[in-house]
């Protein structure tokens, strides 16, 4: 059992509910368009007012309405935040100038959350980690091919750049180590698509059907 | 009068798809045979885990970081049960939080779990959602328990601090787009006292192996094979189907039958025009 769905009438209602859009989506393998279509609009739809549910109830209500309502000169900073959400609402409406700003600042902020994280979580620590000291034929061997690997592929990237027939060549093969690594990646995900499909028929078979309850 | 025009027939691929679920329905019905083993015979990274959760405290609070992806969660959800249940087994305090919307409905979806399951409400705390991304993250230093949440964890974690300093453990469910790669960038440099732990889909796991490797996250729980072995290794395990060891198989074959069909179906058409560029010749 997935147990995603309570015991009771609407828990019932749920796994109909699933059941029923579960067997609309694998109709599309067969060649079925218009029901599927509609199971993807509902989906579409579904997603929307959730996140509309989820920004009003958890966001916009407990952490900017409640508090300015509660508490007005508690924390004058939240009063900074009603512009930008208006903004943000009314961006259709308003010069491109104007709606850009709350824009502006998101972009901003996590491009540099995201850059500062990286460079002082992955490249430094990972660059120390790579800096070792050699300790036996087997660890400087893989070091040796981990590291011609990386050197080939980052050689495909040379676009425009005049090169030599060598480099013509050593950048073809990194093209090719950058197509098997990108497989195998491909071939991770697989494993992760086909648990899902085994779960959705589990799902009809076991919680649906009913089969070995 | 009637429609004249010959109804449209299933097409080759249609045929397949419909061979490729009735053996997936078959494979399901036969269940899991002998000497076909999902789980890891290579247990380290099953250890690995279990002694990090074995060196948290008695009341540890632990802080589980739930943002999945709905795509992969399937292939965790097995994973994930063991972890929450082997934490609620250890005694640990679990608070819930996530940092993305799909996250949260997974999230609401496992706690109503829990608490159904009868996990007692003084150990289970629900942090609700944060904005922000990894700015959400950044203030959850500082501050993570919401002015509303309630109880004997909140309070507990309130006197500690009221941020992530508060907690021995955060366990990190992944799939979504704020996964360990965030919070060790993140989080692991602000606090580096906090270990992480991870579970994630099998397709992040090339990510997360050099963190891994580096020290920066704990334990990490990154294919189905190590899921299964993770959760077979537990005294009880968590009340979930595993995903069928047959239907993996049988679906395995069928992706490797479509790789090769492709790969001859290359390799023909590169034959024949080499033979025509010769005879052209």
């Amino acid at each position: 059992m997935n147990d995603l769905f309570a015991a009771d009438a609407a828990g019932t209602a749920g796994t109909w509910v699933a059941a029923l859009l579960t067997v609309v989506v694998f109709g599309r393998l067969l060649g079925e368009r218009r029901v599927f279509a509609l199971a993807q609009y509902l989906l579409a739809g579904l997603a929307t007012g959730y996140l509309m549910v989820l920004s009003v109830r958890e966001v916009l209500v407990p952490r900017l309405l409640d508090p300015l309502v509660n508490d007005a000169g508690g924390r004058p900073a939240l009063w900074l935040a009603v512009p930008l959400v208006v903004a943000m609402a009314g961006a259709g409406y308003l010069p491109r100038r104007l709606a850009g700003v709350p824009v502006a600042m998101l972009i901003g902020g996590i491009a540099a959350f995201a850059l500062g994280g990286a460079v002082v979580g992955t490249v430094l620590p990972q660059l120390a980690a790579g800096i070792v000291a050699p300790t036996g034929a087997t660890a400087i061997l893989n070091g040796l091919i981990a590291l011609l690997i990386s050197g080939l592929v980052l050689v495909s990237f040379l676009h425009g750049a005049p090169r030599r027939r060598l480099g013509v060549g050593a950048a073809a093969v990194g093209r090719w180590l950058l197509i098997g690594g990108l497989g195998a990646w491909l071939g991770y995900l697989l494993v992760s698509r086909l648990a899902l499909m085994v779960d959705r028929i589990g799902f009809l078979l076991f919680d649906w059907i009913g089969i070995g309850r | 009068m009637t429609d004249a025009r010959p109804r449209p027939s299933l097409s080759r691929a249609g045929l397949a798809a419909i061979g490729l679920l009735g053996a997936l329905v078959a494979a399901l019905l036969i269940g899991s045979p002998a000497g076909l083993q999902l789980a890891n015979p290579d247990r380290s990274a099953v250890s690995q885990f279990r002694s990090a959760i074995a060196g948290i405290p008695a009341d540890a609070t632990v802080l589980v970081a739930f943002d999945p992806d709905i795509g992969t969660y399937p292939e965790i959800r097995f994973a994930v049960r063991s972890v929450l249940d082997d934490l609620m087994a250890h005694g640990a305090g679990l608070a819930i939080i996530s940092y993305t919307p799909e996250g949260r409905a997974l999230a609401l979806a496992e706690l109503e779990r829990l608490r159904g399951g009868g996990a007692p409400a003084s150990r289970l705390l629900d942090l609700g959602f944060r904005t922000g991304a990894e700015a959400g993250l950044v203030i959850s230093v500082g501050s993570v328990v919401p002015a509303s949440a309630s109880g004997a964890l909140a309070d507990l974690l309130r006197a500690r601090g009221g941020g992530l300093h508060a907690f021995d453990l955060a366990l990190i469910i992944a799939g979504g787009d704020l996964g360990p790669r965030s919070w060790i960038e993140q989080i692991g440099t602000r606090v580096p006292g906090l270990p992480l732990v991870a579970v994630a889909p099998t397709s992040l796991r090339p990510e997360l192996e050099p963190y891994l490797a580096t020290g920066q996250l704990a334990a990490l729980l990154g294919t189905l094979r190590d899921d299964t072995g993770y959760a077979s290794s537990l005294e009880s395990p968590a009340a979930d189907r595993p995903p069928g060891s047959l239907a993996i198989l049988v679906g395995m074959l069928a992706a490797l039958s479509v790789l090769l069909q492709a790969g001859s179906r290359g390799i023909r058409a590169r034959l024949r025009r080499a033979v025509g560029g010769r005879e052209r010749w």
